[in-house]
């Protein structure tokens, strides 16, 4: 049986994915899980260029590798003492845990893989910027704006929440 | 699967196996033989003094998050510089309105000082 | 009727007077020594909108801006509630010694900007444009949570909303990924289009639908999403949590009511709306179900409580319980009840939280033990005031509250909802215990020696005075609203 190249590729990407999510989410070490995103953002943005969705996956590594990554790395490695704090959730305990989350789990998929998707046509690989742009300008215009008032009223709030305040 | 992004996946594939082997070499060919002096963590040959953990200025933070939000704003109007010809007048003035709300947020930070180092 | 980007801007005042409002103070913050200019600047703006907003009344249901913004008689009506809110909440603000110890520049900013968000919150007719009305409000309120310096509790309170917030955003839009792959579209008119024939596995869209219920239920504070609730309005500064319970509630509910009932509900005969049916799984019963478990949650959770914003905190979820049931019954009745209750809760709620930031101004102290003897403390007026609110909270006559939960009972009884209708009335009872002992610790405990008198503000006794007047006037005279509110029914379905 012959596999083609891609799928074995997607599923490659998708164990680096799952596997650094893992990773993020059991590590008993803050820095080891702050790390695995890493391997979350990157591989998020290959399964982006599987979808033929260029211009996302290359926002997604300026952006959430670029910049997301760095902050929360910032957030890691400067908060005093990090390390000294136990991250465990003792009241529900893990069994009962593992077996709500497999549940869980189980309904997910049964939902989709039962389901009809609207597919779109096939996928095809041509530059999106461009129809991006136009959409941005026609259709999503008022989206495009309102996000601009989103991005100033986190930068207005990012300087007031951190501003040093002199005690009088 | 479009033969565009195989370079990509090539170019990944060899540096991850290249950083891979190039550590793991070093771990297993390197004699192990630790001195004192060798395990002390390393400060340009001064003595080390005082704990490494000392309380960082918040300013780092403000520094990462404007990037963020003006890194984002030249992501949004990436797709419409590609375009800008087509869009003509009316996309000029959308895309202006969208820089003239960030400026507004650039000039607030300058004048608060969140663009001071001290 | 659709409307391009240029020709939408002329019905678009209200939103470019909000933004202007907020361009200008960020400007004149930059500029001007004089900080409280910024809040009568404030509430000017949002009196002009205001005008603006009442000015489009009488237009044709158009929907703006290529389909992403609705403009009809509904989105209209949770502006005005919008608006109203936040007038209130910047003149609250004026008197508050809490909020005197923040920047003000920023303050009046970002809470302009939560009610702009809030438009589009309530005027949305797109997952798109919902997803960012509800995450620009969201953003706003955690900072306005936060700021407070020097504060542990308020940054506390505004850390657990974030991260609470955060995982409730995430999920919410995994729920409306969901919807987009199932229908093909975002905007509300297709997905409607799509669920009518009959697309989509059950199970898929029941996950979708409660993952989407879990976004819109945080915001709202329905149980079990309404953790964060207790402590933030314990930590936010008082006024803003007044205007979070009463305008973040009305916007929740906006933004449930346009998303849901296009998709779930088909237009029936004679205007009235009818249940969509999806055969395997019963909606109402989900909905009941929420309902009584965020009421019954609300009101035992608030027996015990000795904070009073805390007490408050609790309540507010309680009467989100008693919106949902409107929502429940998905039909006209239901939803002029909801739109109602809506009016009356930002009267009363507001009031309340008006008199608990009075004693703190004056005593430092949000806890019960600092109301002793309100009454006897030079605060008679005052004490009057939160009596006629806690009144009207719980429910009775002559008030507004009770003319509001009549028409929910009244709502549900006619759908045949008889549980629900019981676990309401057993729920209101309770809360009479809670709400009366506030009512006992004002007029009927002797004040302790240590007790200072109280003082209220010049500002805020004008306020405070037209809100107990309104409470009591709906009470006896509600034809007016109710007609308002039956006219704001008319939303958009294409």
């Amino acid at each position: 049986m012959e596999i083609p190249i891609h799928v074995l590729v997607f599923y490659l990407v998708a164990l680096v994915v799952v596997g650094s999510a893992c990773i993020v989410a059991f590590s008993r070490n803050i820095v080891h899980s702050a790390f695995s995103l890493l391997g979350t953002f990157g591989g998020v943005a290959a399964l982006y260029v599987f979808l033929g969705a260029d211009f996302v996956a290359a926002v997604q590594v300026l952006i959430y590798v670029g910049g997301i990554l760095v902050l929360i790395l910032f957030a890691v490695m400067l908060t005093h003492r990090i390390s000294d704090i136990d991250i465990t959730n003792r009241t529900v305990g893990r069994i009962p845990g593992l077996v709500a989350g497999a549940v869980f789990l189980g309904i997910l998929v049964y939902a989709i893989a039962g389901t009809d998707w609207a597919k779109a046509r096939e996928v095809a690989f041509e530059p999106t910027t461009a129809a991006i742009g136009n959409l941005f300008l026609g259709e999503y215009l008022l989206p495009f704006q309102i996000a601009a008032v989103v991005l100033l009223v986190a930068l207005i709030g990012a300087i007031t929440l951190s501003r040093k305040e002199i005690k009088e | 699967m479009s033969d565009a992004y195989l370079p990509i996946l090539l170019i990944f594939g060899v540096s991850a196996l290249n950083a891979v082997f190039m550590v793991a070499l070093s771990h297993i060919l390197n004699p192990r033989r630790p001195t004192p002096q060798k395990a002390m963590p390393y400060e340009s040959g001064m003595i080390p003094l005082g704990d490494t953990r000392a309380r960082f200025s918040v300013k780092f933070y403000l520094v990462a998050i404007s990037f963020i939000v003006f890194d984002l704003e030249a992501v949004f109007l990436i797709p419409w510089a590609v375009e800008m010809r087509a869009l003509g007048w009316s996309g000029f003035v959308a895309a202006s309105i969208f820089v003239a709300v960030l400026t507004a947020g650039l000039v607030y930070e300058w004048k608060k000082g969140g663009l001071d180092w001290d | 009727m659709d409307l391009g980007n240029v020709a939408s801007l002329s019905l678009f005042y209200p939103e470019i007077v909000l933004a202007g409002t907020i361009l200008v103070l960020t400007i004149l913050d930059l500029v001007v020594a004089n900080k409280r200019a910024m809040a009568y600047l404030g509430l000017a703006g949002c009196l002009v909108a205001l005008g603006a907003t009442v000015d489009l009344y009488g237009t044709e249901p158009t929907l703006l801006f290529h389909r992403m913004v609705a403009l009809d008689n509904f989105s209209l009506f949770f502006k005005v509630v919008t608006l109203a809110a936040l007038v209130g909440a910047i003149w609250m603000s004026i008197g508050s010694g809490e909020v005197r110890q923040v920047h003000l520049g920023e303050y009046y900013i970002v809470l302009l900007t939560c009610g702009f968000g809030m438009f589009f919150m309530a005027s949305a007719n797109n997952l798109l444009m919902a997803y960012l009305g509800l995450e620009l409000v969201s953003l706003t309120s955690y900072i306005l949570t936060g700021m407070l310096p020097h504060n542990r509790r308020s940054a506390e309170a505004a850390l657990k909303y974030l991260i609470y917030g955060g995982v409730a955003s995430g999920t919410m839009i995994y729920g409306m990924s969901w919807v987009f792959g199932m229908a093909g579209s975002l905007d509300y008119a297709t997905i409607n289009a799509a669920m009518a024939e009959g697309g989509g596995n059950q199970i898929a869209l029941f996950m979708a639908f409660v993952f989407i219920l879990a976004g819109f239920g945080y915001k709202m504070a329905f149980a079990p999403f309404h953790m964060w609730s207790p402590d933030v309005y314990q930590g936010a500064p008082t006024p803003f949590t007044g205007f979070l319970s009463v305008a973040s509630n009305a916007a929740g509910v906006a933004i449930l009511i346009r998303f849901f009932y296009p998709a779930v509900s088909t237009l029936g005969q004679e205007g009235a709306w009818a249940f969509q049916a999806l055969p395997a799984l019963q909606w109402t019963d989900l909905l009941v179900a929420l309902s009584i478990i965020t009421m019954t949650w609300g009101n035992l959770s608030a027996l015990n409580q000795r904070n009073v914003k805390r007490l408050l905190a609790y309540s507010g979820i309680a009467h989100a319980g008693y919106i949902m049931m409107g929502l429940v019954v998905l039909n006209n009745d239901g939803l002029n009840a909801m739109l109602f209750y809506v009016v009356v809760y930002l009267i009363m709620n507001l009031g309340a939280f008006l008199v608990v930031m009075i004693v703190a101004n004056a005593t430092g102290r949000e806890d019960m033990d600092a109301y002793r003897g309100l009454a006897w403390r030079g605060a008679a007026f005052p004490a009057v005031c939160m009596m006629v609110f806690l009144a009207s909270l719980t429910g009775l006559p002559p008030m507004a509250g009770f003319i509001g939960k009549l028409l929910l009972v009244a709502a549900i009884i006619e759908g045949q909802f008889y549980v629900l209708a019981v676990v309401a009335m057993i729920n209101t009872v309770v809360s009479l215990y809670y709400y009366w002992r506030i009512v006992k610790t004002m007029f009927l405990d002797e004040p302790a020696p240590e007790d200072g008198p109280v003082a209220a503000t010049a500002s805020a006794m004008p306020l405070l005075g037209a809100l107990m007047v309104l409470t009591i006037v709906l009470g006896v005279y509600w034809a007016p609203l109710l007609d308002y509110t039956t006219g704001s029914l008319g939303f958009f379905m294409p």
